[in-house]
């Protein structure tokens, strides 16, 4: 790891109070950038503010007001050159069990609000002289699963919402980039996971179907993101790394 | 051509979108299969002068005024086309809205209209659909495009509607097996009334059309036809063991990226 690689950027994680989010958030600070914690939850994006040395914002990332809102405070501090969308809702239901209310609600906090972050953001990291939106997919973008209808759908229409965005915004100097975690030790799945009731036998199984028989950690989203936020990855935009143990190289 | 593989004879069809272009084309080769039709649209003429075509086919159909951005007429065309009909074999998810726009440049308004009509009402037409099709081992047909496959420029609430649409027919491939099939058109650009409207708001409409043939391996556009025949397929049991297929039907395109 290359220490300061962040160092004088500004950088908003949307989600940023909990799970992934929060650690990229601390991942980002460490490496020397400006942070941005925005949450729904302020109380905890206080928290991980605190702890990281960031800036707290309540964000509603399904409002195009806090969007707006925390580029301003971003290019109040300095600039904008980050932008890593990590807010997510998982709601397990197939699709005839899902409500009207769950697959908008899932539509609207994992399609609509990275749309509405980078409709915000992207000019703002063009006016700051270049930068990168990294989005947190899903191996769940690219296959379907039983019981995940709404979120499957929201995760593949970001996949190309994102590559829509890098060529729009290429020539601006905004690369955009998904990472697509399958199921982490930390964040979404986890929760999912304790709903069921039997958390560590669902964690074990799901890590043993793994062909590197091991869950996703923090440390691994938080390595790949940061490569893809920074220079390393200059001439990299428009993709989706998958990041999921080898599970990618099962299928087509 | 009526072999049993592609025989709709005793089925039915519900097509939305079925008022104009690449669904009327599938009501008329679908009716010509012996399928009877339920006939979506927002457009009552359209429908009505499809109704018509279905029977010159040989078959019968019923057309259902529905504005699919709206989650009681998807119901209610789901229902009325059972009530009708008393069954439900394939459900052609083939009505969209195209708007073109940057993503810094979309508004609210066309991000929620395009989503809303491209990609919740597929969800609420196969929720409601599912019952009636697991009795009959029924067909999902959606109709995403090579937009939902790819980017490009102008085409950000389109883009993303149509790759949910994708995502959300491998998931309900896997949901509603073993009993129901799901699967995906990926049209490119097919040659019908709502095409040429978007060519003929070009600056050189012939210069732009020619430069969209000379960039496609089969040299021409496609038509509507084209599209039923692939849909007709994955309708019938020709393609009994296809699902969760993204099928392109794009003059050669997707092999290019």
């Amino acid at each position: 790891m290359t220490p300061g690689r962040f160092a004088g950027r500004g950088a908003i994680v949307t989600g940023g109070a909990s799970g992934l989010g929060a650690a990229v958030a601390a991942a980002l600070a460490a490496e020397g950038a400006r942070v941005i914690v925005a949450d729904v939850d302020a109380a905890g994006a206080e928290r991980v503010a605190g702890e990281i040395g960031g800036r707290a914002l309540r964000v509603d990332v399904t409002s195009a007001a806090d969007a707006a809102a925390a580029v301003r405070a971003a290019e109040a501090d300095g600039g904008l050159h980050v932008l890593v969308l990590s807010a997510a809702v998982e709601i397990r239901a197939d699709l005839e069990a899902t409500s009207d209310d769950d697959w908008q609600r899932v539509l609207d906090v994992n399609l609509k609000g990275p749309f509405l972050c980078m409709r915000a953001g992207i000019p703002a990291i063009a006016r700051s002289g270049g930068g990168a939106v990294v989005a947190l997919g899903s191996t769940l973008g690219a296959i379907g699963q039983p019981g995940f209808a709404a979120y499957c759908a929201s995760k593949g229409a970001l996949v190309n919402l994102c590559k829509q965005a890098a060529i729009e915004h290429a020539a601006d100097g905004v690369r955009v980039n998904v990472v697509a975690p399958s199921a982490c030790d930390v964040g979404l799945f986890v929760r999912t996971a304790e709903r069921t009731g039997n958390a560590a036998a669902v964690m074990r199984q799901v890590a043993a179907n793994m062909p590197m028989r091991r869950l996703g950690t923090a440390r691994d989203v938080c390595d790949t993101v940061l490569f893809l936020a920074s220079d390393a990855a200059a001439y990299v935009s428009g993709t989706v790394v998958p990041l999921d143990g080898g599970l990618a190289a099962r299928r087509q | 051509m009526t072999d049993a593989g592609t025989s709709l004879a005793g089925r039915v069809a519900l097509i939305t979108g079925a008022g104009s272009g690449q669904g009327r084309a599938a009501a008329e080769l679908f009716a010509a299969h012996g399928g009877r039709i339920g006939v979506i649209d927002i457009d009552d003429a359209g429908a009505a002068e499809t109704v018509r075509l279905v029977a010159a086919a040989g078959s019968e159909a019923l057309a259902v005024h529905a504005d699919v951005s709206r989650r009681a007429d998807v119901d209610r065309m789901v229902a009325a086309t059972v009530e009708r009909f008393g069954r439900l074999d394939v459900l052609y998810n083939n009505a969209a809205v195209q708007m073109s726009g940057r993503l810094v440049e979309c508004t609210d308004a066309e991000w929620d209209r395009t989503i809303a009509t491209n990609l919740s009402a597929i969800f609420w037409a196969c929720r409601a659909a599912a019952p009636h099709l697991r009795k009959t081992g029924g067909s999902i047909i959606n109709t995403a495009s090579v937009l939902g496959l790819i980017g490009s420029e102008g085409y950000a609430a389109y883009g993303a509607a149509k790759a949910g649409l994708v995502a959300l027919t491998r998931q309900l491939a896997t949901e509603l097996a073993p009993a129901v099939r799901a699967n995906v058109i990926a049209p490119g650009s097919i040659d019908t009334p709502r095409f040429r409207k978007v060519a003929d708001a070009m600056p050189d409409p012939e210069g732009f059309l020619s430069g969209l043939r000379q960039n496609l391996p089969l040299r021409r556009l496609g038509a509507a036809e084209d599209i039923a025949r692939v849909a007709l397929f994955l309708a019938s049991d020709a393609s009994a063991y296809t699902s969760g297929a993204v099928v392109p039907c794009d003059g050669g395109l997707a092999a290019l990226r």
